[in-house]
């Protein structure tokens, strides 16, 4: 299957060549190359410890990345801490959700803008007009996210106290108010039902329309068949396909991978 | 409960009635809570401080009281050198800062138990040095400075005049504490809390808040022990214990983590209530204060382990 055929024409936001991550003797990942396109949504499919969350763990500056670039807009990410890499605007959401759980869930989104704003120590000691501009900026627009993922009336709700779907948007909301390009989500459905699946993937499809690449790994096949561009395939750390869902699906590495061998033939 | 602390009044009411107290106390032949009302206002100060640390960051640090002691240090070495009281003041603060940016600037890379284990051991560092370092500190025997006495307008009791110090000066700690609670910085210190990474992947440089959070402290405590050295006159490394470290994080994790009225009703009730049992019942009492407070300790973590009062969070308007 050849990867440039299904390649859309868009500009290229992120190129990661030769990505490898080693934990000791341990390949993570290794020998990752691969181009996502502005506004595509790229999913990230492979059987369990294939190296998937590993992977978006070294895009997001939380490992170091063995061996390998990652150009974002040009710009090499790895050797970047954490917090720079949101600053040129790469965000992301957790497999296992990480929201400030003693927090509102709109100060949890409020949290989300810290790179997009400036207030120090004497803003909010002295309570300068500037400091209170930026305030209310940040709060009117934490508002807009929480009713742009569908949870406008919870915003004084704790964070913890959130159903678990509310808690999965929350997360999303947060990764958007820092304004990013490429927005990273690691398996956003995850522990939904069927339901609450879809009404997830329809919020993905509207983050694309405010112009947000999406990447996402993601287990549920309906969800990938129905939301993705493209596909890539991990199996052992490393790509072993990518193309369409249609084509990715009928590859006999693909099959071999989440099967077996005897799956396969 | 949450209504009356919420209350915009509150602080005004309770500000004014610790205001007028002292010079009601001499109706009520209460002048011995006056001092007492004053040792609970220094730690009421050591406690906002370390509410930046412990409370909002989430940094456990036992060896606080080391600060303090470096506080009051720095006031009574620079007043025997001639320097005015109120620069005396300032001085100290700076230079409690600056010895606490540099112990953070080594130690912040570590979390939780080791942070406090370190934290701990330079306590004891704190205290064995002046012990020790007679040239400077003149060891055991201690550090005598001369009077200051600014508001004799208002009363001649030094008591008195150095209770209305530092109740204006935790007026004033409770204010900035609250100003940047309320505010980016405060969101960043309390998102690391909560969750370190997920902060760092929100945007939030972490060790720099950290470290923000760590040294920002330390300028309550500069303050609390210039005014203690100032009050007392004389300042000896006994006052600087370890246990008075563990004091001042009982306050905080009693009151409430993060909770600034919570840090308050924590001095109170574990500073002010073992010499209000002595004052009351007899001077045998204070041999009981230990019991009380592991009383105190065992009674909050069974009942309110959030602590008496809790930190809530700010509600917006949603409607809009």
């Amino acid at each position: 299957m050849s990867a440039k055929a299904s390649a859309p024409a868009g500009r290229v936001l992120l190129e990661v060549k030769d990505l490898a991550q080693h934990f000791g003797g341990l390949k993570a990942v290794d020998q990752v190359n691969l181009t996502i396109h502005e506004g595509e949504i790229v999913s990230v499919i492979g059987p369990n410890g294939a190296g998937k969350t590993t992977f978006f763990n070294v895009l997001t500056g939380v490992y170091p990345g063995t061996r390998g670039e990652i150009l974002f807009n040009g710009q090499e990410l790895r050797g970047m801490s954490g917090h720079a890499i949101v600053a040129v605007g790469v965000a992301r959401t957790f497999q296992n959700i990480r929201l400030f759980a003693h927090m509102t869930a709109l100060e949890n989104v409020m949290v989300g803008r810290h790179t997009r704003t400036f207030q120090f120590l004497l803003g909010p000691l002295l309570r300068l007009s500037s400091f209170k501009k930026e305030e209310k900026a940040v709060e009117i627009m934490a508002k807009e996210l929480l009713d742009f993922v569908g949870l406008k009336s919870l915003g004084n709700e704790l964070a913890k106290n959130l159903p678990y779907g509310a808690q999965r948007k929350l997360e999303i909301a947060r990764a958007l108010a820092s304004e990013p390009k490429l927005l990273i989500l690691d398996e956003p459905t995850a522990g939904m039902n069927p339901t609450e699946s879809q009404d997830l993937v329809a919020l993905v499809r509207k983050v694309r329309e405010r112009g947000v690449t999406v990447l996402l790994i993601e287990h549920q096949m309906r969800v990938v068949m129905d939301i993705s561009d493209r596909v890539f395939v991990f199996d052992y750390g490393v790509k072993i396909a990518e193309g369409k869902p249609k084509e990715v699906v009928a590859n006999a590495r693909v099959i071999e991978a989440y099967l077996g061998k005897e799956g396969a033939s | 409960m949450k209504k009356l602390i919420n209350n915009r009044w509150t602080p005004w009411i309770a500000l004014a009635a610790a205001a007028i107290f002292p010079f009601i106390a001499g109706a009520i032949d209460a002048n011995y809570l006056v001092r007492v009302g004053g040792v609970i206002g220094l730690f009421m100060l050591l406690g906002l401080g370390l509410n930046f640390t412990l409370g909002y960051a989430g940094l456990f640090d036992l060896g606080f009281i080391a600060f303090y002691a470096i506080g009051a240090y720095t006031t009574a070495i620079a007043m025997r050198a001639g320097v005015p009281a109120p620069f005396a003041l300032v001085l100290a603060v700076l230079v409690t800062v600056g010895f606490r940016a540099l112990l953070g600037l080594t130690i912040l890379r570590l979390r939780g138990d080791y942070l406090a284990v370190v934290t701990m051991g330079f306590g004891e560092i704190a205290r064995l040095t002046i012990n020790n370092l007679d040239a400077l500190t003149n060891g055991p025997k201690g550090l005598q400075i001369a009077p200051w006495r600014p508001l004799n307008f208002l009363s001649t009791d030094p008591n008195i005049q150095y209770y209305l110090m530092i109740l204006a000066a935790v007026a004033l700690g409770v204010v900035a504490s609250a100003r940047l609670e309320d505010s980016r910085v405060g969101r960043a210190w309390i998102a690391i809390r909560e969750d370190e990474i997920a902060a760092r992947l929100s945007g939030i440089p972490v060790r720099h808040y950290k470290l923000l959070a760590f040294t920002l402290s330390a300028a309550f405590a500069g303050l609390a022990g210039g005014l203690f050295a100032q009050w007392e006159q004389f300042v000896t490394p006994e006052s600087f214990v370890f246990w008075e470290s563990i004091l001042v994080v009982s306050i905080v994790v009693l009151g409430g983590m993060g909770s600034i009225a919570g840090v308050l009703v924590g001095a109170l009730v574990l500073v002010g209530f073992p010499p209000l049992m002595q004052w009351k019942l007899s001077a045998d009492w204070i041999n009981y204060r230990y019991l009380f407070f592991g009383l105190i300790l065992v009674l909050v973590t069974l009942f309110r382990p959030q602590g008496i009062l809790p930190s809530s969070r700010r509600e917006a308007e949603l409607t809009s």
